[in-house]
């Protein structure tokens, strides 16, 4: 198959170049399966097979661009697509900076993320996985939801101005399972990310559904009083946080745009706590890396901040040109983040729970519906979701309804850490909005954030 | 193809399935132009074609998409091997409420193809408004459009099928600033509907012009103005985001998908219960909410949903009182069922996918409220003591059951004694959804009712994106918390 996609492209920029365009193209194939589960049942068991194709076209310093859904069979309708964006860029208006067209200094290849297993597992499997993990956890009242999703991608381009290609091809697994009560409206959450089959493992969440449920069907649930709060954080919150830093944080096109808190005269300096350190490691075969990214650049280890210190703002190519700064190797549909652990040797909720405390603790394992309040000052708003948690500091827990935290993470990220978990988690973060584009970052299992205002507290579910 | 797909439809009934469809989009292209500070940053086109396959076995769904049509067997196959695997794991066995099957076609109204406009002309558009928002305190200026057309053909097992052809425009422009502290703030343009219909003539020249100058006006304002105060005021909202607070909190708080506990895994649920039809109060006495997919020209009109329905108008909300939901066929005979009652007699109309590669799932179409008896905005503004006028949406954030919300705003002007007064940059304001309503206060008249389209509504998993409208008065709510 990889054969045939990268005789396909060679076939493409022939054409191109016999038609003297300049031109970069761009491969994307999925095959994708997902098994949703609302109520207990299999609400949705769907697949897609899809193969995208990309053409951008470059005339000096105007660009378009023209992507087409279709397959390999169809190598006449391709070519029109090139032929259609060769005829957009005679149109489009010239930018005011040079665009680089990428041209790729050697071939590469980069199948290591490829799990035939993983990318191959059956409608049984899937529903065996979400049968173990919720095993007599379910009742009249307590209904599973979630989603398997798995499947694998390969992309791959070539461009006008080389002969060499660019092939990459993983697979992944995206476990989200939720147990909820359907009267009373409470609900916990249980995830699992998988590279290959044999990272998959449903008696962890049913490990964790059985501690939560626990504590949900005995406590009853109170609303918590507004003001400040000492907050464990869950990995999927701090991913969700990480995510938005990843927009207004360390991008230098947004910071030169005026939509980063982090300002170009940061770099080198202390902005965070000096237990924060967060790297975009393409080693990591967990974020299903990209080791080159997509104009050839290699990528190693880029540390953004360490021990606090904001080292780098990267560079996307476009941005680069405008801005005139060099690129970063950031050309990626998405990038490796590596928040590294701490030294607190909490590695799961119930030794989380142990752990002795002088004041209450609240834990919030997961963001709902996080947005940006204000870039310039990296304030952002969401509510917490599936399962938080009051630790008291008798050492009993309770279980609040949902609040809501409008918060900077200069402030979240800052001074107040206390700690952050020396385990560390993969999230998986994927969206399946467009094409699949298999994603995750590692984070510690638990950050401690002190003295955090909460804005909003339910009086239920 | 047609053909083909009844053929394949009539070998899966044998083969046992209960029901059947197809949605085959022979064509769905796009066009989005963005131009950055001059420089046209995004010139793309995109188009695909497919079809999407789904099968109802023994009470469960499958579904099988493919952009390969040229084994149309294999696809329908692989749909109901889906539907036989679900069918494994079954607690209310799917049946999908009474429809008509119906043989028709709609086309949204649209009198100029813009895919057959010149790439030059909508450039020179884009560039005509970056010189206009091009002016002092601005910082980054954007103008964009974006455009969509698609025909889709449907075909069931119970004899329907139905032809579609949808066009879609959407403009933006936008300036964003920078204050004395180095925050920057932004103020944006999206007109709505414009006329009878949504082609390239809903371009309004004139239109964007003159907000091209309101908005750079504006954004200056915010710039100079001092902070939002944080105080219990009156927030008189005006449909540019007023029409974002319907649609999370009467919206995506009455799909009855979310209702019946189908989108807890991701979207979240909602407050409202089977119970509280035709009993809870949902807002006071002003609120009358509705679905109304049969406005002549927005997004949230189709003809035909994507379970072959017509086009409807459905109160959700009666004079403050909850009536309806947003519902395609297959909720109507559990939400009956689980409440042990008949609160819904049919499908609303309202199931859409985004792309021929997704399953339908229940979708706002135009979320409207209805005007009311409380005048102008100049009249609503004359009879509130202590408010602030708010506009633009800048940030919202919901709580997973809808219950509660956080908006940021674009720009606030405050009103003392009836009066209007300064505008102050940083307008937030948060409520509890039923407590927010139940403060509804004044509902303007049809002066100030305006529809507002929304491009980029996500939900269900797969991830989908829908575009629907939403129809907006002037609406006035007491004793909010702003400025936090």
């Amino acid at each position: 198959m990889k054969e045939k996609i990268l005789q396909t492209l060679t076939d493409l920029r022939k054409y191109a170049l016999g038609k003297g365009y300049d031109v970069a193209i761009f491969y994307h194939e999925e095959d994708s399966y997902l098994m949703r589960f609302a109520n207990s049942a299999i609400s949705l068991n769907t697949n897609e097979h899809l193969i995208r194709i990309n053409i951008t076209a470059y005339e000096g310093r105007k660009r378009a661009d023209y992507e087409l859904i279709t397959d390999l069979s169809k190598l006449d309708e391709m070519k029109r697509s090139v032929d259609t964006a060769a005829e957009m860029v005679k149109h489009a208006q010239p930018l005011n900076y040079d665009p680089t067209v990428p041209a790729l200094a050697e071939s590469f290849a980069d199948e290591n993320g490829y799990d035939p297993q993983l990318a191959g597992i059956s409608n049984e499997e899937r529903l065996d996985y979400f049968n173990k993990a919720a095993k007599g956890l379910e009742t009249e009242d307590i209904k599973l939801s979630g989603i398997f999703s798995n499947g694998s991608n390969t992309v791959a381009h070539i461009n006008t101005r080389s002969e060499h290609t660019q092939n990459f091809r993983t697979s992944d697994a995206q476990v989200t399972a939720v147990l909820s009560n359907s009267q009373l409206k409470w609900e916990v959450i249980a995830e699992q990310s998988a590279q290959k089959k044999s990272d998959l493992d449903p008696s962890g969440l049913h490990r964790e559904f059985v501690f939560l449920l626990g504590r949900y069907q005995k406590d009853e649930a109170l609303q918590l009083p507004l003001g400040s709060y000492d907050i464990v954080f869950g990995f999927a919150a701090t991913a969700d946080l990480l995510s938005v830093m990843n927009w207004i944080g360390f991008s230098g096109g947004s910071m030169k745009r005026g939509f980063s808190f982090i300002a170009e005269d940061q770099v080198g300096k202390k902005v965070f706590s000096d237990k924060f350190t967060l790297i975009d490691d393409p080693t990591r075969l967990e974020t299903f890396p990209f080791k080159r990214d997509l104009t050839g650049i290699v990528r190693n280890p880029f540390p953004i901040f360490e021990n606090g210190v904001f080292r780098s703002f990267i560079w996307f190519q476009d941005d680069a040109d405008e801005f005139g700064a060099a690129p970063t190797g950031h050309n990626v549909p998405h990038k490796s983040l590596v928040l590294n652990g701490g030294d607190k040797a909490v590695g799961s909720i119930e030794e989380l729970v142990k752990q002795p405390r002088e004041k209450d603790i609240l834990y919030i394992p997961f963001l709902h519906y996080m947005n940006i309040v204000n870039p310039s000052k990296g304030v952002i708003t969401a509510s917490s979701r599936f399962g938080a948690l009051l630790l008291r500091k008798d050492g009993s827990l309770a279980v609040p309804y949902n609040v809501r935290i409008t918060q900077s993470l200069l402030d979240l990220f800052g001074d107040k850490v206390a700690w952050m978990s020396k385990a560390q988690v993969v999230n998986n973060t994927s969206m399946s909005y467009g094409a699949r584009n298999p994603t995750a970052v590692i984070v510690p299992r638990f950050v401690k954030v002190d003295d955090i205002e909460i804005s909003h507290s339910n009086s239920s579910y | 193809m047609l053909k083909d797909i009844k053929k394949q439809i009539e070998r899966l009934k044998s083969q046992g399935a209960t029901y059947v469809d197809a949605r085959w989009y022979p064509f769905e292209e796009a066009n989005y132009l963005m131009m950055w500070n001059g420089n046209l940053k995004n010139t793309s086109a995109a188009r695909e074609s497919g079809m999407g396959v789904r099968v109802l076995y023994k009470g469960a769904w499958g579904f099988s998409a493919s952009s390969d049509l040229s084994d149309t067997p294999a696809l329908f196959d692989k749909a109901l091997d889906n539907g036989r695997v679900a069918a494994e794991r079954v607690t209310f066995p799917v049946r999908l409420a009474e429809k008509d099957a119906i043989q028709a076609s709609f086309e949204s109204p649209c009198r100029i193809n813009p895919f057959e406009v010149a790439l030059a002309d909508k450039v020179a558009f884009l560039k005509e408004m970056d010189e206009k928002l091009n002016q002092p305190g601005v910082f980054q200026r954007i103008s964009e459009m974006m455009f969509m057309r698609k025909q889709i053909v449907f075909v069931d097992s119970e004899g329907s099928e139905i032809e579609k052809t949808i066009t879609e425009v959407f403009p933006t422009i936008q300036v964003t600033g920078v204050d004395s502290e180095g925050v920057t703030f932004e103020r944006k343009s999206r007109p709505g509907q414009q006329g009878e219909s949504r082609g390239w003539e809903s371009v309004d020249r004139g239109l964007f012009s003159e907000n091209a100058v309101r908005i750079v006006k504006e954004l200056n304002e915010v710039l100079a103005a001092d902070e939002c105060p944080k105080e219990d005021r009156s927030v008189i909202l005006l449909p540019g985001i007023m029409y974002l607070q319907t649609h999370e909190t009467i919206g995506h708080a009455l799909e009855l998908d979310r209702i019946l506990g189908y989108e807890l895994a991701y979207a979240g649920g909602s407050f409202v219960t089977l119970n509280d039809f035709g009993t809870l109060r949902y807002g006071s006495p002003k609120l009358t909410a509705r679905a109304d997919a049969t406005l002549t020209n927005s997004p949230g009109s189709f003809g035909y949903d994507d379970d072959g329905v017509p086009a409807q108008d459905n109160l959700l909300i009666d004079k403050g009182i909850l009536v309806g939901a947003i519902n395609g066929r297959q909720m109507v005979e559990e939400a009956n069922a689980r409440a042990r009652k008949q609160i819904f007699h049919g499908s609303s109309g309202a199931n859409r996918a985004t792309s021929f590669y997704r399953v339908p799932i229940e979708r706002m179409t135009n979320i409207n409220i209805d005007p009311g008896a409380d005048g102008t905005l100049d009249d609503i503004v004359s009879k509130t003591e202590k408010g602030i006028i708010l506009d633009g949406d800048r940030s919202w954030s919901i709580g997973s059951n809808r219950e509660q919300f956080h908006f940021a705003t674009e720009i606030g002007w405050l009103v003392d004694d009836g009066k209007v007064g300064k505008v102050v940059k940083n307008s937030t304001y948060k409520g509890e959804t039923l407590k927010f309503y139940n403060s509804l206060s004044a509902v303007g008249d049809k002066s100030t009712w305006k529809v507002q389209y929304v491009d980029n509504c996500g939900k269900g998993q797969p991830n989908q994106v829908m575009q629907l409208g939403h129809g907006i008065p002037v609406c006035r709510f007491d004793n909010v918390r702003i400025g936090e």
